[in-house]
């Protein structure tokens, strides 16, 4: 009998992993997952949802690992198979989608740059690191080998995928420090950079200490009007100046340089400079030689290092969360000691785990989704989005690229774009726009009404909607299938699922409404469906 | 059901959403009180109160504003002029609200907790610091839900321009804000292409969709998703309010030809059709940088704005209903830094308010000779959120339950500043 | 002409002590070495610069008393009889530099933030005391933009309120009167003094309220002449400093807000950028140009005075440094002495520093 671990260890093997050889007494990991989850809710006296059912199971493991929905015939598919371990295949198979290399990065480039990154037009758009870090997925990269090539980028940005990283914080090492420290060591500095932060263990010479290992980052601006570009160096000398704290800044007072200084850690040990050093001319500079010793070179080797006691728990925690809902330490950038994981020791053990699999993003992340915790059903009581204790599915709204490449794809929007050719513009600019930002500072959902603007009355969404040669709209009104087969159709399509009895029922006789034209009732019907929550939410 | 938790807040979602989504597009129900709103505001004890935020965002300075300190290495280039009121003075910029002071009450020493932008924006929109674990509602939220009118088709929160970061928190969506642009511009695409009866049709077929969906579903967002769905579509019936192009060019000779201006003329009009909330944000203050001319170019709008609003209001007969709030996220610094600046400032600095019963032409509080600490009378921002909410007749003690905690709408150990209510 | 000052060489001479607040104002009187510098509160207080370096520091010799409120700009007559004072006090003031006291005054000394010098002890010192000459009045807000002519016999004088006012220098009267939509950030006049460039600006942040402008006026007629706003370079800047060259082909205008301090050479027949220079890590509070105009002088919010060559902005010296830390005091103002051999500077900090030219 082929069990779901031998699964794994064959698909692994097939795609050329090295996997350290499970002892026989050793329990699979995902499985430690779920008892730490089970001892959470005996003792939290929480009653957890159900497993949840094919249908869900199949929208939301096509959402999270390949960043859309799968098509009508999938979905047929999917529910028709009666293979018990039909989800551990579905999973191995969408891990090696190309498409799933593609999501990761397009999560880990909104971790890292978000909805408004700083550096203008330089940073606005970023190909070249988006295909740089696809392919880091592609290959499977360990995390700590790539975030190490970050951290040491130098080069033109629109040459040198990494490069991008550092563009956003030009000529600003206390915003490149903040970053740092945020997305690779989920620490919370910024309160630390005008007064020692009142509520963590960070003061201000924390704070500028690691500024220190960014003040000598240098950037000339490039490109032509189409692309803007950064070339990013690094000189040999140059310091943060520091003043003390913003409220006793007065004129006359000279900032004082501040050693660089390994968060929470010993400051940077320097070689002296060579005698008559002369540092290089940024202006007008084509490329920048490396120095002979390089601060953020040492800051990227101890950001990886496995002593480093936050880089571990930190990427453990976001990439949990980006599969649960919420971190085991919420929020997932605020480690801190003010701030206790709700599952101390399964907090350990994940980044344990990850760190002894040496990074391996695709083992973890295999690992999480094939967890009873993953799969259990988002329908129960609880009200919350993603609750504490994990005892339901979490509930998180579509990304904006999530929404596009599902209403494309729900509607058939690229018919006759043939293999290789550029998709054409949907109104990506108005999906960024009202559908960029859909949760508050807390990280919760926020309903606006300005999407609902959208959805109802923009010619954007209506031009997928209304029948186009070979799209959705189209087969459905074009169809001579009985209505009750055609609104089949139309729920799997877009749902992904069956529909009810009262819902074919009720669809069915609104499509063969008296007096009025087929391409109108196609179109109200599939804009019912389009704008659920259902279909507006990953469940 | 929990015995603290008031029946109300269990009128289930469901059934609220099966009362008013049938409606589509021809027969649009109320965005006000979609709950149960008349109980509601029974429960407040004055009824029909409003509020208007003038929100100045980034935090502006005491000390060049309403609590001048001349002849002092804090005062800065402006100079006090004399009000209507004796002994009291403002900024020689604020010319016109010098008239206006019989009826303000300001608050001179006011200490608050957050002493950065993101967290001072909250707290001061919700009158508690931040907390992870609890999403407080803002002010707007809290008053939406205790005096919106049940029969309003006009949203009940309402906010223009640079606003709180807050939403409604624990409240849930029905009390989500309505942003518009600051001159009052709503959304784009708030014209509809559906006829009405293509949008009933439409409609229903959802409305069956999110029932089936929600029977077993019951996540907040869901809820969240639907209301906003609602209101797209009432909006549709609503929205000639917020057109004041025919009114303005006559308004702005008094109100001052800025977008906060603007903002502040649509606000009276806004309350003047039964909105309980409208906060007007005003940008921006946070002058760390060249703060004189900053505060110079920001009250030339201010003035006209704000005693022109003050003056409509009392005609109307509306200021008694309607607190007029003036405040930011934070004071700023007494000092003077390097950059001709002043930095943020928790410590001692001032909040304005006007109308809906408060006592005019007195100041409450004071700062010492430099303006660096409160002498006396310190208030927090629960403690002012406490006087609001006691000047809006709503009990400053009113309990939510969020989870298993009775959490009140302000602190539970703020107090309310009795000595400005009537 | 004298040989051209060697500005690489200068080194820092005096710093002149004043328990002053923001020293904002600073100019030499005609060709002597007696300096004026006014401050934050109104005051404007005289000295003698000693005539080489290396003496004792020198003190106030006499102060000026009238204006209320901060000193913006000081002029000096070409003939040193007059000096010109502009405030925030909505007034400009003549002081007779000729006139005898007119009673004494005890001030106390003490440069408690002189940057990169130990503090100089706590002094009281009698100064001389004197009261203006003559009083502008017109304005009705700070004036913060002021132009000499070079002949100096007009001024134009622009204030927060946008007015901007043309005085017959001499005999102290308004010939005429124009409103700028925004205020006045910066005025200059050509060489020939028949056209005023002035800059404007409503500081608002994010705010479409905020207005830029820079226009060329004819000082004669008070009618606008050119519009250079929407020049590239030009659109959306607030100017806080300007300057004509000698030969009337150049304007300089210096970025006076906070983040950058850029200055341009703008062709000044038709607006067109010219070149583009450097400047200064904050705004840019001064220009002049030197040497028929082949050199530009600058200072502004980074306790700096450059010296570009205009030909292609290549910077060919500085006077002080930058201080460091997060934050940067300013230079308000600087003046060259007539002979060429000293240069002052009006420091934030407290002080007026005085460089010896090399």
């Amino acid at each position: 009998m082929i069990t779901p671990r031998h699964l794994l260890l064959l698909s692994a093997a097939s795609f050329g992993l090295i996997l350290q050889p499970a002892r026989a007494d050793e329990k699979p990991f995902r499985q430690m997952i779920d008892q730490e989850i089970k001892a959470a809710w005996q003792r939290e006296n929480v009653k957890p949802a159900p497993r949840s059912s094919d249908a869900e199971f199949l929208r939301r493991i096509h959402l999270d690992l390949v960043g859309t929905i799968p098509t009508h015939d999938e979905a047929r598919q999917f529910l028709q198979d009666t293979d018990e371990q039909k989800r551990a295949k579905l999973i191995d198979r969408l891990l090696e989608d190309p498409r799933f290399a593609q999501q990761q990065a397009s999560v880990w480039d909104l971790a890292i740059f978000g909805r408004q990154p700083p550096g203008g037009e330089v940073t606005r758009r970023r190909d070249v690191f988006q295909k740089w870090l696809q392919e880091k997925f592609a290959k499977n990269e360990p995390y700590d080998v790539w975030v190490k090539e970050v951290l040491n980028a130098e080069g033109n940005t629109s040459e040198v995928g990494p490069a991008m990283f550092y563009a956003q914080f030009r000529n600003q090492p206390e915003e490149a420090a903040m970053a740092v420290s945020r997305i690779f060591l989920g620490t919370q500095l910024q309160c630390a950079r005008c007064h020692d932060h009142p509520f963590d263990k960070w003061q201000q010479l924390d704070f500028y200490g690691m500024a220190g290992f960014f003040a000598r980052l240098v950037f000339v601006e490039g490109g032509n009007a189409n692309q803007r570009s950064m070339l990013i160096g690094e000189k040999r000398t140059g310091e943060v100046m520091f003043s003390g704290p913003v409220t006793e800044q007065v004129p006359g007072k000279k900032g004082t340089p501040v050693q660089a200084k390994f968060l929470g850690s010993t400051p940077l040990e320097e070689p002296a400079l060579p005698a008559g050093f002369k540092d290089v001319e940024v202006k007008g500079a084509k490329t920048f030689p490396k120095p002979d010793f390089s601060r953020k070179e040492k800051l990227a080797e101890w950001v990886v290092a496995p002593e480093n006691p936050y880089f571990a728990k930190a990427v453990a925690n976001r990439v949990w969360a980006q599969f649960m809902g919420r971190g085991v330490v919420h929020l997932v950038d605020n480690l801190s000691d003010k701030n206790p994981p709700s599952h101390p020791e399964l907090f350990e053990a994940l980044s344990k785990e990850l760190k002894a699999r040496k990074y391996d993003l695709k083992w973890y992340i295999r690992e999480l989704v094939n967890s009873e915790t993953y799969q259990l059903s988002g329908r129960g009581e609880s009200t919350d989005a993603a609750p504490r204790w994990f005892e339901r599915a979490r509930v998180r709204p579509l990304t904006a690229e999530e929404i596009l490449a599902a209403l494309r794809l729900a509607t058939g929007y690229d018919q006759g774009v043939k293999p290789g050719e550029k998709l054409p513009n949907a109104g990506n600019e108005y999906f960024m726009r009202y559908f960029g930002e859909p949760l508050n500072g807390r990280g919760d959902f926020q309903a606006s009404l300005n999407e609902h603007l959208f959805l109802n009355n923009s010619s954007n969404l209506r031009q997928m909607i209304q029948a186009k040669k070979g799209n959705l709209a189209d087969t459905l009104a074009t169809s001579k299938e009985p209505a009750e087969e055609r609104v089949e159709r139309l729920f799997l399509t877009v749902l992904s699922r069956l529909p009810r009895a009262e819902e074919k029922e009720r669809f069915a006789a609104h499509l063969t409404t008296a007096g009025q034209k087929p391409e109108a009732l196609v179109e109200e019907a599939v804009w019912a469906l389009l704008n659920s929550a259902e279909f507006r939410f990953n469940h | 059901m929990n015995p603290l938790c008031p029946v109300r807040e269990h009128v289930s979602r469901r059934a609220f959403l099966k009362a008013s989504l049938s409606v589509g597009g021809a027969a649009v129900a109320n965005w006000g009180g979609l709950f149960n709103s008349a109980s509601l505001a029974a429960e407040a004890k004055k009824q029909g109160m409003r509020c208007i935020l003038m929100w100045m965002n980034g935090g502006a300075s005491q000390i060049d504003t309403f609590d001048m300190k001349p002849g002092r290495p804090t005062g800065g280039p402006f100079r006090p002029i004399s009000s209507k009121v004796a002994g009291t003075q403002v900024c020689e910029y604020l010319p016109k609200l010098a008239q206006q002071t019989d009826k303000l009450a300001i608050i001179r020493s006011m200490v608050t907790s957050e002493p950065d932008h993101p967290g001072g924006i909250t707290s001061m929109h919700i009158g508690y610091r931040p907390e992870v674990s609890i999403a407080h509602p803002e002010l707007g939220a809290v008053i939406a839900k205790y005096h919106g009118k049940p029969d309003s088709d006009l949203p009940t929160f309402i906010r223009m321009g640079p606003a709180g970061n807050g939403g409604p928190g624990f409240l849930g969506p029905e009390y989500q804000p309505f942003s518009i642009g600051r001159d009052g511009r709503l959304p784009p695409f708030s014209d509809a292409y559906a006829t009405a009866e293509s949008e009933k049709r439409r409609s229903d077929l959802l409305k069956l969709v999110e029932d089936g969906f929600t029977q077993e579903n019951k996540a907040d967002p869901y809820g969240a998703h639907r209301l906003a769905k609602e209101k797209a579509w009432r909006l549709l019936k609503s929205k000639g309010i917020f057109d004041v192009t025919k009114d303005w060019p006559k308004a702005k000779e008094r109100y001052g030809d800025s977008e906060f201006g603007r903002g502040c003329f649509l606000a009276r009009k806004l309350v003047e059709a039964d909105v309980p909330f409208v906060e007007v944000g005003h940008d921006n203050y946070d002058s760390h940088a060249d703060n004189f001319v900053c505060h110079k170019a920001n009250m030339n709008q201010l003035d006209p704005a704000w005693s022109s609003l003050l003056i409509d209001l009392q005609e109307r007969g509306l200021l008694e209903k309607t607190l007029v709030v003036w405040m930011g996220e934070v004071g700023r610094t007494p000092y003077i830094n390097n950059r001709a600046g002043r930095d943020h400032y928790i410590r001692a600095w001032t909040i304005v308010l006007a109308g809906a019963g408060v006592k005019g032409g007195l100041t409450y509080g004071e700062t010492d000779i430099d303006g660096k600490t409160v002498k006396d009378k310190p208030v927090t921002e629960g403690d002012l959120f406490a006087t609001i909410y006691s000047a809006l007749g709503i009990s400053p003690r009113t309990k939510h339950m969020v989870g298993t905690r009775p959490i009140t709408v302000a602190p539970e150990r703020s107090v309310a500043v009795a000595d400005i209510l009537s | 002409m004298a040989d051209a000052p060697n500005f690489e060489k200068c080194t820092l001479a005096y710093t002149l002590p004043w328990e002053a607040g923001w020293v904002t104002a600073v100019t030499f009187i005609g060709a002597s070495r007696k300096l004026a510098a006014g401050n934050e509160h109104g005051q404007i207080m005289l000295w003698e610069v000693p005539e080489k370096a290396g003496e004792t520091v020198p003190l106030p010799t006499r102060r000026l008393d009238g204006h209320t409120n901060y000193v913006s700009r000081l002029f000096s007559a070409a003939d040193g009889k007059t000096l010109i004072s502009t405030s925030y006090d909505h007034s400009l003031r003549y002081w007779d530099m000729t006139a005898g006291s007119k009673g004494e005054d005890s001030v106390v000394l003490q440069t408690k933030k002189a940057p990169n010098k130990e503090p100089v002890p706590t002094l009281t010192h009698k100064v001389e005391l004197q009261a203006s000459e003559k009083t502008l009045g017109g304005h009705k807000d700070w004036i913060q933009a002021t132009d000499l002519s070079a002949d100096g016999n007009l001024l134009v004088s622009g204030d927060d309120k946008g007015n901007v006012i043309v005085w017959d220098r001499p005999a102290g009267t308004e010939l005429r009167r124009w409103q700028l939509k925004g205020w006045a950030f910066a005025i200059a006049l050509s060489p020939d003094a028949k056209l005023a460039a002035v800059a404007e600006r409503i500081p608002l942040i994010f705010d479409s309220g905020r207005q830029a402008a820079l226009r060329l006026w004819d000082v004669t007629t008070g009618q606008m002449v050119k519009d250079f706003s929407n020049q590239q370079g030009a659109k959306g800047e607030h100017f806080g400093a300007a300057a004509w060259s000698p030969d009337g082909k150049l304007l300089a205008v210096g970025q006076g807000n906070e983040s950058s301090g850029k200055i341009y050479l703008l062709d000044a027949a038709t607006g067109k950028k010219v070149q583009e220079i450097a400047g200064h890590l904050s705004g840019v509070n001064e220009l002049r140009f030197l040497e028929e105009g082949k050199l530009l002088l600058s200072t502004g919010r980074d306790t700096a005075i450059r010296v570009w060559q205009t030909s292609d902005g290549k910077k060919l010296a500085e006077v002080g440094k930058p201080r460091g830390g997060q934050f940067k005091d300013w230079y308000h103002a600087m003046s060259l002495s007539a002979d060429r051999k000293w240069l002052a500077a009006a420091d934030m900090a407290g002080a007026v520093a005085v460089f010896a030219v090399g």
